[in-house]
């Protein structure tokens, strides 16, 4: 069993008497790589900052190694946080911001010395220690902001949405990046991001938040397979989530059909979300299909296509490698595995249709976020 | 959207809390109590410091209104004049390349850090009749001008000291405007004149609000300019407080202080209440 | 279009430099003229190093400059601290109100308000001098405050919010994170206010006017004294040196500025090249390099200036030529006591061009005969009137003042005077002849010494007037040479001429007396070109009026400096004024034996003759009508104006010199000054004036009230402008 590192314990915090944060618990372990994934609102930031000590819990405890810090100030925590645009001493040249935790702490300047061109090093900056950070790109600024961080030894950093101000080819190689430091330091890192691929490929632990509550908490592998909720299905990968009917274990009914599936324990006839992952749809002739329906249209993504079927008035999106003409009728087919029963939730009928999908209302609706900065 | 973008700190410290604290005292010992003053001097007599109307009548006098209406009308013409010679300098200013703005700008704010006093002591030497510029007109065979001591001589000291307090505001609102909103324009079909009436005109308003306050309030309450280029029928608000001050006629000088500050303040409080508080930082550097 | 625009530009920096460039020019002319360029010579900006009181005002300037933008820096960076931490909107909104109040205020309501709360409060507290250092100091971080604020808050708005955050959790308590980083990060918007504040300080005249004492005399006021009189260039050369050095300082911070761009643009420049870089290998199929690589090479060379050194650079000049010229004007003049002297202007020998710097020799004969440190505190005013106005409030303190005899009069029934010792004024007896002893004004001979006496004349300008004119008070009242005649600006003097033309007495008590001098000075009024005191020099000799009456020392002065085309000349009407001016201590006195020492001094042979010399007015000290060098350098013509032979000194005093009146006439008089000043018609006949003026009123009214529903109308277009805007 790994050490408890942080506990939240049934945690609340309203802004303006606007809930943010209810009832969160949450446990991090030692040496872990956890992500706090959401849209923008979810109270993931909160979170953070509460672990942080920039804010405190309206109710409940957060633990540190079993000691309660609630009132404990941020900067006796040993907690170090990079910041979301982060927050570099425009004054202070790289040595100096580096060197920072280092000389409040009054660490012998030789030591300090030693360890910052360790942490360029390590952060891959080496020769610019005397450089003016507001000239840095921001690449470069984020190594610095993680540096001055790491230099010192936090048992635990917070990161929050660090990568957010990058290009997406300069995120993916810090991505890489910040995975390698944290393999190589074991620090324990806490990611706020409300980027599901990053959070995927990176996390140890993902807890997925929605509305200040905690959706569901697990690894990757499991967020993905085995979401608990419309919310989680929807926010992690595309998914056809559809209204069906558990009619005894096993066996599900959905889009006038009965199929086959791998679950059970639910009450016979439950109303229940199915959750179909567009990959896992196969594209078959009309007659060999368990349903039919119509191409509405048909985009090429690279790896594969991206299909858009009308079957029955419910717009499926299906990801096929093989082409189909737009306009022609298809048959779809599903296998057991690839069908996920889930609980109805509060979630349920808001999410799945792709009747409205684009790509870029997806990208729209993180636009405002920048802009309350 | 929802308050979990607020990163306002959970709790102010102390520091937080009570930096503002000498400034607010400071500002209520030493603006606040003051202007009470000039209320309790304004409306009791000097005799035994009993309430009196009186101060605040003898401002209502033929006399005294006919001083103020002088006042307001010079102003009112400097600030006109400031704001037709200020409006298209600014503009033309801000469409120059940043490096020249720059210079422009240290050009603009150099005469305003020489005393002020010199400057209209040596606009005097200018105007006056045996002056350079009548020298000079004289030089090429013009009949000498006879301007020092008339209303109009006050008025070019008013736009001449004042000049930049115009131009500055219309700049620094100018400046930040985006030039791609003028190509915008043009290309949805202004013309030049359209551009300037829906574009820039609406644009650098808040500027041109400031920089009207900016050059009506001291040219209203001035006794210099008019000491030095002005003439005995040339007398403003300013000299009369001056001159009731240097006679120690201190209820006097505080009911037309009064009067003329409650006019100004209400009528800038109104203008300012609804321009851009922002605007004002950094006006002059 | 662009040729115009710079045309433009360049039309009205023409316009903004003209008078800077006039003043510059001037500053280098040989003659005493600030409007007729005589030749080349750098005499001014000797003098200038010379006059010890421009010198030691700049010192005051600078002192009170540094201490009060220092002041107002602390305060108001903290205040902008607190304000941008408050979260209660109106709250903030308050303190934002009550900011910017100077700001909104105009500068003279400021002044004068402060200074009802000084005086008031000094009243209450019983301090002897309500005005000094120190009630300065408060306006000016007063009026500063604001301009700081205004400069540091945004500082504090733009500032990443996370950076005290981000110094709290690398461990920094609250008040570490405050000192290390958020303050280093406002860092140029203090500088920036700072600066503001030190050169609004510096430059500020209408606030220090109504809140400066006499202990402390900053540059523009005195500047402000100086203009009153004849300016002389070197004045000039005081702006011209002053402009130069704001001009570097304005070069080397913007220099800075510019340093700052180049280095982003550079940046920019670095990092398209990156872009375009790996653009390049991916289209040449190769996976991009590493980006630090990239980076390495592309950002230019280290060049690790941060971006405000230059400020403080220029920030630090400000101060080392702060502390030089102190220390130099403290090692010149380190002195101890000071005397503070309130006189008239151009009433004392000052050193110009030769003649003996009484004051400064004073203070020689104070260090080398009774081994103390005096330092002369000399001001001026303009008129007994001023004078008695300063003494009355008792805002200021004084030790040595020289007013006139019906003031002194005045002075000593008020109880205002101190009784001299004449123990310390040893040369009295000898100096003061028979006939200046006992006069009306102190018959006892204890509260006065007389300094100088003399009469009042008619000066005018032979080239204009015509001789035929001259010889009496009607001159001035010849609407021949309408806009050409200047008047008194002090009611005693003014409604003098206005009595003497009439033929009536001037101490009378008689109201209608009075009344009809009234309406002879409002029939004047239209033709006059000014009302003026000591300007009188400057407008006479340059030909700029044409006709005053005057103090007939005085003329002698104007004579020697007037312009080539101007030939004054100078006549006694029948009737005119005497007068005798004395040296008094006024009560609350700081050194009233000093003062008498130094009144003893002014009697002594040589500042005497010195002081008769540059004033050119007769001198009742013996010692002084008996030097022969004196009456050589005087001239006979000069001495026939100043000391007229069979003149009945005594009877002609006693007939014409002004007398104290009792409280009810000069009471009388103040309020018919008023009327007289605040009179305004440009028509001079008579009979129209009743049935002109009312229509004038009316009409001004109505269109003020006309001109004040316009800008409400504007106002209000405004606002519901920007309410539709704030609902969209």
């Amino acid at each position: 069993m790994k050490k408890r590192l942080i506990e939240l314990k049934n945690i609340s915090k309203a802004f303006d008497g606007e809930a943010v944060l209810s009832n969160i618990d949450l446990y991090i372990h030692d040496h872990e790589f956890m992500t706090l994934l959401g849209p923008s609102g979810c109270g993931k930031t909160t979170t953070l900052r509460i672990i942080g000590g920039f804010e405190t819990p309206d109710e409940g405890d957060v633990y540190f190694e079993g000691e309660r810090i609630n009132d404990l100030p941020a900067y006796k925590r040993h907690v170090n946080t990079v910041f979301q645009k982060y927050a570099l001493f425009p004054h202070l040249n790289v040595f100096d911001n580096i060197a920072f935790g280092l000389r409040i702490k009054k660490v012998k300047e030789d030591v300090i010395r030693e360890k910052v061109s360790e942490m360029l090093s390590l952060v891959n900056l080496v020769g610019f220690e005397k450089k003016n950070v507001s000239l840095l790109s921001g690449g470069q600024q984020q190594r610095v902001a993680i540096a001055r961080a790491l230099i010192n030894e936090p048992e635990v950093l917070l990161l929050d949405e660090p990568l957010g101000a990058l290009d997406l080819k300069l995120r993916k190689d810090m991505q890489v990046e910040l995975k390698n430091i944290q393999t190589k330091t074991g620090i324990t890192f806490v990611y706020v991001t409300h980027d599901q691929e990053e959070a995927l490929s990176m996390s140890d632990t993902v807890v997925v938040m929605a509305n200040g509550k905690i959706q569901q908490i697990g690894t990757p592998i499991d967020i993905y397979n085995e979401p608990v909720n419309a919310f989680v299905a929807d926010f992690i990968g595309e998914s056809n989530i559809l209204d069906g009917v558990m009619l005894k274990d096993f066996c599900v009914k959905f889009a006038s059909h009965t199929f086959d599936c791998l679950d059970k324990g639910f009450e016979i006839n439950e109303p229940v979300d199915v959750v179909v992952r567009p990959e896992d749809v196969d594209v078959v002739p009309v007659e060999k299909g368990m349903l039919s329906g119509l191409v509405t249209s048909v985009t090429f993504k690279g790896v594969h296509y991206e299909i858009i079927v009308d079957i029955d008035g419910f717009k499926w999106m299906i990801q096929s490698t093989d082409y189909v003409a737009p306009n022609s009728v298809i048959g779809v087919y599903i296998e057991p595995d690839a069908i996920h029963i889930m609980k109805k939730s509060e979630f349920s009928n808001m999410f799945g249709d792709y009747s409205t999908f684009s790509d870029e209302m997806d990208h729209l609706s993180e636009v405002p976020e920048e802009d309350e900065e | 959207m929802t308050g979990a973008r607020k990163y306002n700190g959970p709790r102010r410290s102390a520091l937080q809390r009570f930096a503002a604290a000498p400034h607010i005292a400071w500002a209520v010992l030493f603006v606040i109590a003051p202007l009470i003053f000039v209320a309790y001097y304004a409306f009791t007599n000097s005799a035994d410091g009993s309430f009196t109307m009186a101060n605040i009548a003898a401002f209502f006098t033929k006399e005294y209104l006919l001083i103020f209406w002088r006042s307001v009308k010079l102003a009112f013409f400097a600030t006109l004049i400031c704001l037709l010679l200020g409006y298209p300098t600014a503009y033309f200013i801000s469409r120059c390349k940043p490096g020249t703005q720059k210079i422009l700008i240290v050009l603009l704010m150099l005469p305003m850090w020489t005393n002020f006093l010199i400057r209209t002591y040596s606009i005097m030497t200018l105007l006056q009749d045996t002056g350079i510029l009548n020298s000079l007109l004289g030089a090429i065979g013009i009949k000498p001008l006879s301007i020092i001591g008339t209303e109009t001589a006050v008025v070019i000291g008013m736009v001449y000291d004042y000049l930049p307090y115009m131009i500055l505001p219309i700049y620094s609102v100018m400046s930040k405007m985006d030039h791609r909103l003028i190509e915008a324009a043009s290309d949805l079909g202004c013309n030049g004149f359209q551009v300037l009436k829906k574009v820039i005109i609406p644009l650098s308003i808040s500027g041109v609000i400031s920089g009207i306050t900016m050059v009506f309030v001291p040219s209203i309450s001035t006794f210099y300019i008019s000491q030095k280029l002005g003439g005995p029928s040339t007398l403003l608000i300013g000299d009369v407080i001056e001159q009731q001050y240097t006679a120690s006629n201190y209820n006097m000088v505080a009911s037309l202080s009064f009067v003329l500050m409650v006019i100004l303040i209400v009528g800038l409080a109104i203008v300012n209440h609804y321009t851009d508080s922002d605007d004002g930082g950094g006006m002059l550097i | 279009m662009k040729r115009f625009s710079k045309i433009y530009i360049a039309f009205i920096l023409l316009i903004l430099f003209a008078p800077i460039a006039v003043m510059a020019f001037f500053s280098f002319n040989a003659g005493e003229s600030t409007a007729v360029f005589t030749g080349f010579s750098l005499r001014w900006y000797k003098e200038l190093f010379r006059n010890s009181n421009i010198l030691n005002a700049l010192k005051n300037s600078l002192i009170l400059a540094l201490t009060s933008s220092v002041l107002a820096t602390v305060i108001g960076t903290m205040a902008a601290f607190g304000i941008h931490h408050t979260k209660n909107k109106k709250v903030k909104g308050a303190i934002m109100g009550i900011t910017n109040v100077p700001l909104m205020n105009p500068e003279i309501i400021t002044g004068i308000s402060m200074m009802f709360l000084f005086v008031f409060v000094g009243g209450l507290i019983g301090l002897s001098t309500k005005l000094n250092f120190g009630t300065m100091l408060i306006a000016h971080v007063t009026f500063s405050l604001p301009y700081v604020i205004l400069n540091v808050l945004p500082k504090f708005r733009q500032m990443d919010k996370s950076l005290p955050e981000a110094a709290l959790d690398l461990g920094c308590t609250p008040l570490q994170s405050f000192f290390k980083v958020q303050l280093p990060a406002v860092l140029p918007g203090i500088l920036t206010g700072l600066i503001m504040s030190f050169t609004l300080s510096l430059d500020d005249f209408v606030i220090s006017y109504f809140t400066s004492g006499t202990d402390f005399q900053t540059l523009p006021i005195l500047i402000y004294g100086m203009t009153k009189k004849s300016v002389k260039p070197t004045l000039y050369a005081l702006s011209a040196l002053m402009f130069l050095i704001i001009l570097v300082l304005l070069l080397i911070s913007n220099r800075e500025k510019s340093t700052a761009e180049r280095m982003e643009a550079k940046r920019l420049k670095a990092e398209k090249r990156r872009k375009e870089a790996i653009l390049r290998a991916q289209k040449s199929g190769k996976a991009p390099r590493k980006e630090k690589a990239d980076e390495t090479k592309a950002t230019a060379p280290s060049h690790n200036r941060p971006i405000y050194l230059n400020k403080i650079i220029a920030l630090v000049c400000v101060v080392a030529i702060i502390i030089t010229a102190c220390v130099a004007v403290s090692i010149t003049s380190r002195q101890t006591i000071t005397l503070n002297v309130y006189n008239w202007g151009e009433y004392i020998s000052d050193g110009y061009d030769g003649s003996l710097d009484v004051n400064r020799a004073f203070e020689e004969y104070c260090k080398n005969e009774l081994g103390m440190n005096v330092k002369v505190n000399y001001l001026t005013y303009d008129s007994n009137e001023d004078l008695y106005a300063k003494l009355s409030t008792e805002a200021v303190s004084y030790d040595v003042i020289i007013p006139s005899d019906y003031m002194i009069a005045r002075l000593a029934n008020e109880g205002l005077l101190e009784e001299l010792d004449f123990d310390n004024i040893p040369n009295y007896e000898e100096c003061i002849g028979e006939e200046f002893r006992g006069l009306y004004y102190d018959p006892e001979n204890k509260y006065s010494v007389p300094y100088t006496y003399g009469m009042v004349g008619v000066i005018y300008d032979a080239n204009i007037v015509d001789e035929a004119d001259t010889g009496d008070w009607d001159l001035m009242w010849n609407s021949k040479y309408s806009g050409k005649i200047l008047q008194f600006n002090n009611s005693r003097d003014a409604f003098g001429t206005a009595i003497y033309k009439l033929g009536l007495d001037v101490n009378t008590t008689d109201a209608a007396a009075w009344d009809a001098a009234l309406t002879e000075l409002k029939a004047q009024k239209p033709m006059l070109k000014k009302l003026v005191m000591d300007e009188i020099y400057n407008m006479m000799e340059t030909g700029e009026a044409a006709i005053s009456s005057y103090y007939a020392g005085d003329y002698l002065t104007m004579v020697d400096n007037q312009a080539e085309n101007v030939d004054l000349q100078f006549y006694y009407p029948e009737n005119t004024n005497l007068f005798i001016d004395a040296m008094c201590i006024p009560k609350g006195a700081q050194n009233k034996s000093l003062a008498e020492v130094y009144i003893n001094f002014m009697l002594s042979r040589e500042a005497a003759v010195a002081n008769a010399e540059y004033i050119c007015y007769a001198s009742p000290n013996s010692l002084v009508r008996n030097d022969e060098t004196y009456i050589e350098d005087m001239g006979e013509e000069a001495i026939e104006i100043l000391y007229p032979e069979d003149f009945d000194f005594a009877k002609e005093y006693d007939a014409n010199c002004y007398k104290d009146l009792d409280p009810t006439t000069k009471e009388y008089i103040n309020n018919l000054w008023n009327d007289y000043k605040l009179y305004h018609n440009t028509i001079p006949a008579e009979g129209e004036e009743e049935s002109t003026s009312p229509n004038v009123t009316w009409l001004s009214i109505t269109i003020l009230i006309l001109f004040i529903i316009c800008i409400v109308t504007i106002v209000s277009i405004i606002i519901i402008k920007r309410r539709k805007k704030h609902k969209i």
